[in-house]
């Protein structure tokens, strides 16, 4: 009896204008009826193309080599007509739903149904829907009109629609909050065990990946460089990629993922300061109050997270403490005096308070020079001095050396982590004395977090430099964070130092978020 | 819903109001006196035309003038030509039917072909059909469209009537009228088609091309739907919501781009009333020529906003 799915040899070539590049080598795998695998690696792996490479899904540029076996049929040399009835009937996927993996204009009961009557049988949406523990009622939904846990929801009973013997699902909850993420999960391992489904996951998160799969492959360059059981994989890596990768995900709590000191901040004058903070929204359906009252303070030199599911009302808190929204109610201090309101006098505000965004591809004007992008804002604040050499000394602090080589530097010649220092680097130049961080490594590979992260420690020891780190990612908060701030439905259910809230948390919303984390310890 | 309706009709009788008054004014600034246009080839005195002037009410001022022209409007008198001496509206009901007919039946025409040459097109991205059907559609697009006019009788020959909408020898039936009309409508309708349809297609073509790499038409193609089930239920769908606000605010131009058309190949529309009045300048026609080819821009801009609700389910939420 052949295996539910056996990759021989395969290799994936894509024909660019620069020539060709090898995506997946020599990638031999197995998996049998009903077992779960999972795939990790960062982006760029080769990961994605592997499970696209299994339905045929690769655009036409792709050349592959090698075999892709299903129940023992090759699916590289399959006949068209075959291959589409192969399709979802043997083997489905599950996109990332949460993102535009659903046709935007259909009802997604329609979309569900489609596969069934292509593949023959009858339509039983309602039942899937079910079994995804969605009301029928949904099926008359457009994709816009639901959360992005309910849409994941959706893409695994469309999925299950054909009972195939085996599902792909690549990064299925990426972008979605870690409570959402753990019912999605829940949702996915017990129906693929109750129907005896074999299942890929790929995700770029091991601990994802641990609290699903049986088993566990790593990959990097294309190539697996580590495969075995889940949890022997996690507790003794032997791969440097599997120790770098592990590591990227600091688990809650273990004192080896704590970064800081415990008596690192001494002395501390408050700095920043929200007192009764209330942010009111007016919307068409009357008015929505973002943020309802939020006492905050960030003392000089300290690490502050603010953790919070998205729509919880942090990133406008944020947006207030920078002045960029003016808040309905309340105050927002620096140094112990209200914010300017005069455009002037919130520029000479903002020299102090920087902002880093999340996504630095996006935050980088892409046909702009790393020099230009640092310079601008010492041009817009005036800031004396010899130009050349003050960008130069904010490289520099960014860890962007020797600087000067990347003066003429484009964005996408870089890589991610080292876009993000340049938006840090853009920050710094001002000499600011808070930094204001949205999620500053969410978009950023795993093996780069750590380094932004000992970035922003070595910033503060050095320079003294406060952050307000907003994040979802509790794992974060834990390894450098002084203090925790937790936020749900626009209120601050609870704030302490890191260990207080992350490991004796008083509040049922913060014990409700620690245990939808992933672990790796299973 | 309803309030969104309500608002865009609201804004388009605001946009009517403001033709109204535009037209009014605009036309008045073109040189030439309308009462030495009524008085064309015949020997009048200066106190005769004065005294005509005083009847059409030139002499007063222009503010008085725009008044009474409004109250009339909202009673649905657009005025009286000057030239045909006959009221205006009468004028423009006679005019609307052949050019309805003739910009209709093309536009129909030059939408299809536009829309599948362009959904052809982008779904073999740079194919030689590709490279070939943009080429010509953009060919077109660059004619002017009474150069191609003359074109196409010339090469033509006798084959096709050049001229006017019916024979007067064509014996009186349903049938034969309707075969002389359509015998008559070819050559302006070819013209006004090649002319317009590289838009559809080119929108079309770019529209769909943003769309070839859309997750969800991965979805589809793992789903096993063969190639043109993916295009066809998935693809093309979506691509097609931009193309629907051109094409209908393209039929309220195509009926002012008429013009050039029914005058070349002397059709009696409402392109060839608003030449001659222009010719004139016949002030009260062309006023209400204009009034019409601005509304019907403006009703066609409605029609696209309301068709987009219907069409795009995130828009009808919001």
């Amino acid at each position: 009896m052949s295996p539910l799915l056996e990759l021989r040899g395969l290799g994936v070539r894509y024909r660019t204008d620069r020539g060709e590049v090898t995506a997946v080598r020599d990638v031999d795998l197995v998996l049998e009826a009903g077992e779960t695998l999972g795939l990790a690696g960062e982006s760029g792996c080769g990961k994605s193309t592997l499970a696209m490479s299994v339905l045929r899904l690769l655009p036409k540029s792709a050349r592959v080599d090698g075999e892709v076996l299903l129940d023992g049929e090759d699916v590289v040399t399959m006949g068209w007509g075959r291959l589409r009835a192969v399709r979802w009937a043997r083997a489905s996927v599950v996109f990332q739903g949460a993102m535009h993996a659903l046709n935007p204009v259909r009802r997604v009961g329609e979309q569900i149904a489609e596969p069934i009557r292509l593949h023959g049988g009858t339509a039983r949406v309602a039942d899937l829907l079910d079994q995804v523990e969605l009301p029928a009622a949904k099926a008359r939904s457009y994709p816009h009109e639901l959360s992005g846990g309910q849409k994941q929801r959706i893409m695994i009973a469309m999925a299950l629609a054909c009972d195939p013997k085996l599902v792909i699902a690549d990064e299925p909850t990426t972008a979605l909050d870690v409570i959402v993420q753990a019912q999605v999960l829940g949702v996915l391992s017990r129906l693929v065990a109750e129907q005896g489904i074999g299942l890929v996951m790929i995700s770029h998160d091991l601990s994802v990946l641990a609290s699903t799969c049986d088993r566990l492959a790593v990959m990097r360059h294309g190539r697996i460089v580590e495969q075995g059981p889940a949890r022997s994989v996690i507790a003794a890596p032997t791969h440097p990629h599997t120790q770098a990768l592990a590591a990227a995900f600091p688990v809650v709590g273990d004192p080896a993922f704590r970064q800081v000191e415990p008596d690192e901040v001494r002395e501390s004058t408050p700095l920043l300061r929200a007192e009764g903070l209330r942010v009111d929204y007016r919307g068409r359906g009357g008015v929505v109050s973002a943020v309802k009252g939020v006492d905050l303070e960030i003392g000089s030199g300290e690490i502050v997270a603010l953790v919070g599911e998205s729509g919880s009302g942090k990133t406008t808190t944020a947006r207030a403490l920078l002045g960029l929204r003016p808040p309905t109610a309340g105050r927002v201090l620096f140094e112990g005096a209200d914010l300017p309101t005069s455009s002037k006098g919130l520029r000479e505000y903002r020299r102090q308070v920087q902002l880093v965004l999340q996504d630095p591809t996006s935050a980088l004007n892409p046909r702009h020079t790393v020099y230009e992008s640092v310079a601008e804002g010492l041009r817009i604040h005036r800031v004396p001095g010899d130009e050349a050499a003050l960008v130069a000394d904010a490289l520099a602090k960014a860890e962007l050396r020797p600087p000067e080589e990347f003066f003429p530097v484009l964005p996408h010649e870089l890589s991610g982590g080292q876009r993000q220092r340049v938006v840090i680097a853009g920050a710094l130049a001002l000499g600011p004395r808070l930094l204001v961080a949205d999620e500053p490594v969410a978009s950023l590979d795993a093996s780069v977090r750590g380094e932004i992260l000992a970035l922003l420690l070595r910033l503060r020891r050095e320079l003294g430099l406060a952050a307000l780190i907003i994040t979802h990612d509790l794992g974060l908060a834990w390894s450098i964070a002084d203090r925790v701030a937790v936020m749900h439905e626009g209120v601050l259910v609870e704030q302490g130092t890191v260990e207080q809230v992350l490991l004796d948390p008083s509040h049922e919303y913060t014990r409700r978020l620690l245990a939808a984390v992933p672990s790796t310890t299973p | 819903m309803l309030r969104h309706v309500a608002g865009k009709l609201g804004g388009a009788v605001a946009g009517v109001a403001a033709v109204v008054v535009l037209g009014f004014f605009l036309f008045r600034m073109i040189p030439g006196d309308p009462t030495v246009t009524m008085t064309r080839g015949r020997q009048v005195d200066e106190a005769q035309i004065a005294e005509l002037r005083a009847l059409h009410g030139y002499d007063r001022p222009i503010v008085e003038q725009f008044g009474k022209y409004v109250g009339g409007l909202l009673r649905g008198d657009m005025g009286t030509s000057l030239f045909y001496r006959r009221t205006v509206a009468e004028l423009i009901g006679e005019r609307v039917g052949p050019t309805l007919l003739l910009v209709g039946t093309s536009t129909l025409i030059a939408v299809t072909l536009g829309l599948w040459l362009g959904i052809r097109g982008a779904w073999r991205r740079d194919s030689l059909f590709d490279r070939t059907s943009t080429g010509v559609a953009l060919l077109g697009w660059a004619m002017p469209a009474f150069w191609l006019g003359m074109l196409l009788s010339m090469v033509t020959g006798d084959l096709f009537p050049s001229g006017g909408m019916r024979f007067s020898s064509t014996p009186p039936g349903f049938w034969p009228q309707a075969l002389d009309v359509a015998h008559h409508m070819v050559l302006p309708s070819l013209t006004l088609i090649a002319v317009v349809y590289a838009q559809y297609q080119l929108v079309m073509r770019s529209s769909l091309l943003e769309e070839m790499n859309a997750d969800y038409l991965t979805t589809a193609r793992a789903k096993g739907l063969r190639d043109d089930q993916v295009r066809r239920r998935h693809a093309v769908p979506n691509a097609l919501l931009p193309t629907v606000t051109l094409v209908f605010l393209h039929i309220g131009l195509v009926v002012t781009g008429a013009i050039t058309v029914e005058t070349v190949y002397s059709w009696p529309g409402l392109g060839l009333l608003t030449y001659e009045a222009l010719a004139g300048p016949d002030l009260p026609l062309l006023q209400g020529t204009f009034v019409v080819l601005a509304g019907s821009v403006i009703v066609m801009n409605v029609l696209a906003d309301l068709l987009y609700q219907v069409l795009d389910p995130r828009v009808r939420a919001s």
